[in-house]
């Protein structure tokens, strides 16, 4: 019937489409980036394609990868933990199917405008209204699904993964429409701060929060061990809830904003030490004893990767968001690298992880190739640290330029190596992502019998 | 049951309570004024420079170049003000300086040449890694330099520079020193004497002798320029020194007084008439300065050698 090949019934189908879906704009996404990096080293490697100047790339390669792939891969994750931990099914599948496909439907349309400069003008809200109405109906489909599948549960108490998926499907739909400012003009100072509220919180009550949710998911079941400690879990949960969402001011810490603001905004930064420290205290507690295990098992060495980018895209922050610091290093690369490290770093190794975990249970299909996600792991990972070397010293190169007056033109010309360094590990990360998409097709699209040995990956399971 | 739901109500109340402070907050409270110095976009036969912002935007010039200059950033011009950015939304304050801030860039290059780098950056600026705009349409090109060239067009620097409200406001009205009479401008001298001659020099030409060590010069006050200078702005100057340069705060070192008293004596400085040198060899030549040489013992008075 047609309305099952379009909206699928099937137990699990939403989930595996928004994977399939994020895999699919994750290639898009980074592909632009690495190409907008080539554009660094070379100028001139493309000219006269409005369509492909690093502007517009740049836009698209934000979009794509925090709206696309992270967001989608992230809702894809929800849509089968959240049954799992509630034990029951998803509430509707179909709903959920639906979202997928209005969804894929603003990605396509954000690919078709931003590509060719159709943009609103802000950083991260780049999105037209059209799009942007379509993202609020999304999100909130979204939360009453997983709502209700939590309303409907089998069991009595909530896991912490689970406070944290509802903490942020109530704070992300809420941020995402506040700080689009899709239908009002504000004067310009109050665009910036209502712009870095958003810029900031889509990562503080979405990319972290669904990520840590996620890591709490993912860690005691790839070590079969017990989580250590619930009273730091919920600490950590209350700590981000109360400092992450006022700090938006930080990236504006130099322009002629309040004080007061810029004070809340520092001051809070600095406190989210406290909710980032409880979660990883519990992480690596948890995996006491288990370390070896990061040898054999994919799914966790990311999620461990992970959880050591998460210690230092957030050691770096606070440090970055306390005035002298950020006299020092603001408008450079460094920022970009940290940006990076943020949601390349931790949040895109965590939801690999949990895609290497989540789809042979989804689909009952096994890895086609555990090489390849090997390869996938390795390109991705010194891929990730070559980007991130590069971009701070570049940054660092750029700081010391403007702390000493010294002209653009001249250490443009310091940190070229740097530029190509950059560009290099955008080929590796790429190649890497090609290759993981390359895995799960093969896995999930070689005639079943072929696929015999997705059993053993069940039982192991 | 009743445990999630006191749950959820903190977490609703802590949210609303953080948008209220942060997002809410801020647009009751903070609403600047316009100062007068924000860029002004006055279309002509030629340009449209409020359609060559939209270029920019489109253009994602953003990116890469951000709008606001900060204290320590050196040859970018006046610093902005809350004020000048009411007009300004979408706001280009930017995040990320892979160029130049162009706060100021107004008239910092003639309009062909902003074409030519816009077209090519290569071709002006060697090594530059600026993408070239060349598929730009003529139109888009002219009104988009037309915007470069208005940015900060109304910040010069005799319309910015102002003593801040407080001393016209506060200070000027309870002075008891009557900056005109020769009697203050005596009283200065001996103070001058004591605290600038130093660096402004005994003649207040900016040439004492801690001038020679100095990276930033102290001001020449026999220039024309200082003539035009109201007493607030004076004393606000002694108060406040410049940030940035050595010259220091007075404000801790002398009495409200004493910097009136010096306010008189730096008007009554005589005016210099101001050259212009126009021609290479009316250049004064400097003969070169032979440094004297130094005994072993000079050199290293550690070793010990006497
Ligand atoms: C990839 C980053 C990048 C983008 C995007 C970019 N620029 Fe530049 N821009 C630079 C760099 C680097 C320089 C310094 C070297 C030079 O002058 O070419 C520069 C220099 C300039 C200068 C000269 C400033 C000065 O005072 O020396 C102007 C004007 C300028 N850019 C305008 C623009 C405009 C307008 C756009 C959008 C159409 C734009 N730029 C987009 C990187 C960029
Ligand atoms: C340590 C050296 C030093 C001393 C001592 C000093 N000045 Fe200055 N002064 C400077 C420098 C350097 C500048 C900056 C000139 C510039 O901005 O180009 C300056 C600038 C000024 C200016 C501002 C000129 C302008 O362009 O607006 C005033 C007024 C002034 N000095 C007055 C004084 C007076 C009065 C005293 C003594 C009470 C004094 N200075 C002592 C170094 C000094």
């Amino acid at each position: 019937m047609l309305l099952d090949a379009v909206l699928s019934n099937r137990e699990g189908s939403a989930a595996r489409n928004f994977i399939l879906s994020a895999i699919w704009w994750s290639i898009l996404g980074m592909g632009a980036g690495m190409l907008g990096g080539l554009e660094f080293s070379m100028p001139d490697l493309i000219h006269n394609i409005p369509q492909l100047s690093f502007p517009h790339l740049r836009m698209w390669h934000v979009n794509a990868v925090a709206i696309g792939w992270l967001s989608m891969g992230y809702v894809g994750a929800m849509y089968y933990m959240v049954p799992s931990l509630a034990k029951t099914k998803l509430w509707s599948e179909r709903l959920g199917n639906f979202t997928m496909w209005a969804w894929n439907a603003v990605m396509v349309g954000a690919f078709c405008t931003l590509i060719n400069g159709s943009t609103e003008g802000r950083e991260y809200a780049e999105l037209g209204a059209v799009l942007d109405v379509l993202v609020a109906i999304a999100l909130v489909t979204i939360a009453a699904n997983v709502y209700m599948t939590v309303v409907n549960r089998k069991v009595k108490k909530l896991y912490v993964s689970l406070w944290y998926f509802l903490g942020a499907l109530f704070w992300f739909p809420l941020v995402y429409i506040i700080g689009q400012r899709t239908f009002v003009a504000l004067p310009g100072l109050n665009d910036a701060i209502v712009g870095w509220f958003y810029g900031h919180n889509i990562l503080g009550m979405w990319f972290t929060t669904v990520g840590v949710g996620m890591m709490y998911y993912l860690l005691p079941r790839l070590t079969n061990a017990p989580l250590y400690s619930h009273g730091l879990s919920m600490l950590g949960f209350w700590g981000i809830a109360l400092f992450y969402a006022p700090t938006g001011t930080h990236h504006i810490l130099q322009s002629p904003v309040p004080e007061w603001l810029k004070a809340i905004a520092v001051i809070s930064s600095v406190f989210l030490l406290v909710p980032v420290l409880t979660v990883l205290t519990n992480f690596f507690m948890t995996m006491k004893g288990k370390w070896q295990q990061v040898v054999t098992d994919m799914p966790l060495r990311f999620a461990v990767t992970s959880c050591m980018f998460y210690l230092v895209t957030c050691t770096q922050g606070p440090f970055q968001a306390t005035r002298w610091v950020n006299w020092y290093l603001h408008f450079t690369q460094w920022v970009v690298g940290h940006a990076h490290l943020a949601l390349l770093g931790t949040f895109s190794f965590i939801l690999t992880s949990a895609i290497y975990y989540g789809l042979p249970r989804i689909t009952g299909r096994d890895w086609h190739s555990q090489g390849l996600i090997r390869a996938h792991y390795w390109l991705k990972f010194l891929g990730f640290l070559l980007m991130m070397l590069s971009l701070t010293i570049a940054g660092l190169i750029q700081s010391a330029g403007w702390a000493f007056g010294v002209p653009v033109d001249q250490w443009g010309l310091q940190i070229r190596p740097y530029w190509g360094l950059r560009a290099v590990s955008g080929v590796m990360i790429v190649l890497g992502q090609c290759i993981f998409a390359y895995n799960a097709f093969k896995s999930l699209y070689t005639p079943a019998a072929k696929a015999a040995d997705a059993k053993t990956a069940e039982v192991k399971a | 049951m009743n445990g999630y739901r006191l749950g959820a109500i903190g977490i609703v109340i802590t949210f609303f309570t953080i948008i209220t402070a942060t997002v809410l907050l801020p647009m009751v409270l903070f609403n600047p004024v316009p100062s007068g110095h924000g860029n002004k976009y006055v279309k002509s036969d030629v340009v449209n420079p409020a359609r060559g912002r939209q270029i920019y935007v489109r253009e994602g010039c953003f990116y890469c170049h951000t709008q606001f200059t900060r204290l320590q950033d050196r040859g970018y011009g006046p610093l902005v003000k809350a004020g000048d950015y009411v007009w300004e939304t979408p706001h280009q304050l930017g995040t990320a300086r892979t160029g130049p801030d162009l706060t100021n860039e107004g008239g910092r290059f003639p309009s062909e040449w902003q074409k030519a780098h816009l077209i090519n950056p290569r071709a002006v600026k060697p090594g530059s890694i600026m993408p070239s705009f060349s598929h730009l349409s003529n139109r888009d090109m002219n009104d988009l330099v037309g915007y470069i060239q208005t940015l900060g067009n109304q910040r010069t620097v005799h319309a910015y520079v102002e003593a801040p409200a407080e001393y016209e406001q506060v200070y000027l009205p309870r002075k008891t020193v009557d900056t005109n009479s020769d009697a203050a401008a005596n009283a200065g001298r001996g103070i001058y004497t004591q605290n600038c001659a130093a660096c402004h020099g005994l003649e207040g030409e900016g040439n004492g002798p801690n001038s020679i060590s100095l990276e930033k010069k102290p001001a020449n006050f026999t220039r024309a320029f200082y003539k035009q200078y109201p007493d607030a702005f004076w004393f606000y100057r002694v108060s406040e020194g410049v940030a940035g340069t050595r010259m220091p705060r007075f404000n801790e070192i002398l009495t409200e007084e004493e910097r009136w008293y010096l306010v008189a004596y730096l008007k009554s400085l005589p005016q210099n008439q101001e050259i212009v040198i126009d021609k290479l060899d009316q250049l004064n030549k400097v003969g070169q300065v032979h440094l004297p040489k130094l005994t072993e013992q000079e050199w290293e008075p550690h070793s010990g050698g006497n």
